[in-house]
């Protein structure tokens, strides 16, 4: 849990420093001209939170970093000698390497699930005005009020052999033996997006509502119907809240613990799991942080890798 | 002879008609311009000829033909908004083209007609900007080349020059009138600025609360305001108040004003009070009395230097005018603060108030 933790917001901080800079790369140079005197009181308020994240995590992390180049002592934990048998030993496994694959295809098939789940209904709530907004917003963002734990055991009971949907289903005389729904990737992803799509719904929102009415009515006045003017100016003109929100959907997913292990069981291992195991369980603190930060490159890499095909031929994210 | 033709348009929001029975006719290649206060429902108007809002009563038709059912993707209707509303994701190039390539436009015409009218608008060479590298100038005219590139049946400009800054407003809408007499593009011009509609208009339109109070050309509209609220919104005014001595026949009065005695063309009757209003650059001012009996005695309470004229503050009786003087005529250091001088002016510049009438 600690790791999942850090990770998200390790990624979180780095994704977002790029995803700035590609944003508002144009107002970069306007802050340079500010007098330095100005900048020094802007800093002077991010210390404390500057403090907090250097002592609390990079600091940490770094041990951490180091502990996973250290050899396992079954006696003391970690061991004195330098190696990089914990990383040889994760690439070289097929199982560790399934889990891999795994965690980053769930995290994959729930990010593009919450993208085409939250945009109508973000396009939707842009659109409504006053109390109606407030109110539909408010329940988006209602699963966040209950506990990960209460959400999950909900979808056990929708989802189990003998739960609520598997028991209608027979009663209508559809299918015969109850559907392996529950402990499959599938009820991960299902828990996940349910636990996530608040996310990417804000966010899509706040790009949808930065773009002026008058350039989608330009959009028509130049003859272009409603769906073109979706697809050719308010869709470009969202992508980098689609993108904000992929990041954390993407990064959140692929670090959780909770839902895959209440939802996906012992089958459905993911590296949150397998790196609690190893901490927690075996005790073995250099092969965990090992598959911690194979997760966060990972998770990096794949993160890097969407944002240059989103952002590939299309300017309009960076501007705007 | 009318080509965009406007019958009792209204619009309601909340029950309150912000337009409330507009009618109007434009001619082909006219520029006509809507002047009015903020708040008169000049955008709104605007907003329902492209079709933007739905029109809750009246007739629109654009060369005989009703345009009303259609949506604005469908109407052939170049807009150019106060915001310039370019889209922020494509180039130049691109927001220029994009009327073109949804009208199925072969590249290389596309190529050729956005290269055209970026030299009409002098932007050649900016293609491969994005509107956020262009300044406000640069913009709006990007803006309008955009509008224009699709050969649309009626130009809508809606307060386009309001952004930007007084120089280069002027040279910009040189520009567009320039553009638009080119290309005899029939166009909308709105606009607050009453300077800027009686510079570039062929005719204005003069729109008060959601309602047509004259349409003219633009010295009809100076010169002969038809209502109380054009005499005052166009130019600048000074009321004064005659009253009748005398009613002659063919509708002619002997008017006392301050004073001084005049006859004046208007149906009145025998001891009414009239209230005039006259532009300060049509009262003149002497030194001394004239004989003819027809001069007011004032008061100079303020004097103002213009450059080519100067702008004298009298005090007549209980009322305040003003007087545009020109230098030639007066040399302003003869004109003391506090000396007394004599305004006249001739009755045929009186503008009659249709109150108090
Ligand atoms: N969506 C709306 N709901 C309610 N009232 C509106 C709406 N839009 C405009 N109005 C009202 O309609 C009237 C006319 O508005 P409009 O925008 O047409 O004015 P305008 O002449 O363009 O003014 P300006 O010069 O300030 O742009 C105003 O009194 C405005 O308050
Ligand atoms: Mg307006």
């Amino acid at each position: 849990m600690l790791y999942g933790n850090q990770k998200i917001y390790y990624l979180l901080e780095r994704v977002g420093d790029s995803y700035m800079k590609l944003e508002t790369g144009s107002t970069i140079n306007i802050k340079k001209k500010k007098k330095k005197k100005k900048i020094w009181d802007a800093w002077l308020l991010v210390i404390p939170t500057l403090a907090v994240f250097i002592f609390f995590f990079l600091i940490p992390l770094f041990f951490l970093f180091i502990t996973s180049f250290k050899t396992f002592d079954a006696s003391t934990g970690i061991g004195g000698e330098w190696t990089f048998q914990n990383y040889i030993k994760f690439i070289s496994d097929p199982f560790y390497l399934g889990v891999l694959w795994r965690t980053v295809k769930i995290g994959l098939i729930t990010t593009l699930v919450t993208i085409i789940i939250s945009y109508p209904v973000a396009f939707q709530i842009a659109k409504a005005k006053g109390k109606v907004k407030n109110y539909l917003t408010l329940l988006v963002l209602s699963p966040l009020l209950i506990s990960m734990v209460i959400r999950c055991y909900g979808w056990v009971i929708l989802l189990s052999n003998n739960g609520v949907i598997n028991s209608s289903l027979m009663k209508l005389g559809w299918i015969d033996q109850p559907l392996e729904l529950l402990y499959s990737e599938f009820s991960v992803i299902v828990g996940m997006v349910h636990v996530l799509f608040p996310y990417m719904v804000l966010s899509i929102m706040g790009s949808l509502e930065r773009i002026d009415t008058s350039v989608l009515r330009a959009s028509q006045n130049l003859g272009a119907s409603s769906l073109k003017t979706f697809t050719s100016v308010t869709l470009p003109l969202t992508l980098p809240g689609i993108f904000a929100g992929s990041v954390m959907v993407f990064s959140l997913s692929v670090s959780s613990f909770v839902t895959p292990s209440i939802l996906g069981g012992p089958q459905v291992k993911v590296m949150s799991y397998i790196t609690y195991e190893q901490v927690a369980v075996m005790l073995n603190w250099p092969y965990g942080g090992a598959i911690g930060f194979i997760l966060i490159f990972i998770a990096t890499i794949t993160i890097v890798f969407y944002s240059k095909i989103l952002s590939k031929s299309k300017k309009g994210v960076a501007i705007q | 002879m009318s080509y965009l033709k406007i019958e009792n348009l209204v619009k309601t929001y909340n029950k309150t008609e912000v337009v409330k029975k507009l009618s109007l006719e434009i001619k082909k290649g006219e520029l006509m311009s809507f002047l009015g206060p903020s708040g008169c429902g000049k955008t709104t108007t605007l907003n329902m000829i492209a079709g933007f809002l739905d029109v809750d009563g009246g007739k629109i038709e654009v060369d005989n033909e009703s345009v009303q059912h259609l949506p604005p993707n469908k109407r052939e209707m170049g807009m150019v908004f106060q915001n310039y509303a370019l889209f922020p994701h494509m180039t130049v190039f691109d927001n220029v083209a994009y009327g073109l390539k949804l009208r199925k436009v072969t590249k290389v015409e596309i190529k050729r007609r956005v290269q055209e009218v970026l030299e009409m608008v002098r932007l050649s060479g900016f293609e491969k900007r994005y509107p956020k590298e262009l300044s406000g100038g640069q913009q709006q005219r990007v803006s309008l080349a955009r509008a224009l590139v699709i050969k649309p049946k009626v130009l809508l400009l809606d307060e386009p020059l309001s952004n930007l800054d007084a120089k280069l407003r002027q040279q910009m809408r040189e520009e567009i009138v320039e553009i638009q007499k080119e290309l005899g593009i029939t166009t909308i011009f709105v606009t607050h600025d009453q300077e800027e509609a009686l510079a570039i208009s062929d005719r204005i339109a003069v729109m008060f609360e959601g309602r047509i109070e004259q349409v003219d050309t633009p010295a009809d509209i100076y010169n002969h305001p038809e209502t109380d609220f054009v005499s005052q919104f166009i130019g600048e005014v000074n009321r004064v108040r005659g009253k009748v001595l005398e009613v002659y026949e063919n509708n002619k009065c002997k008017l006392f004003f301050y004073g001084s005695e005049q006859i004046v063309s208007i149906h009145s009757k025998q001891n009414s009070e009239i209230d005039f209003f006259i532009r300060p650059e049509k009262i003149q001012i002497l030194t001394s009395p004239s004989n003819k009996g027809d001069e007011i005695k004032t008061i100079v309470e303020r004097k103002m230097f213009l450059g080519p004229k100067t702008r004298y503050f009298l005090k007549i009786e209980d009322n305040h005018i003003v007087a545009d003087i020109s230098n030639t005529m007066i040399n302003p250091n003869d004109i003391h603060q506090g000396s007394n001088v004599f305004a006249i002016w001739k009755p045929e510049d009186l503008l009659p108030s249709r109150k108090g009438r």
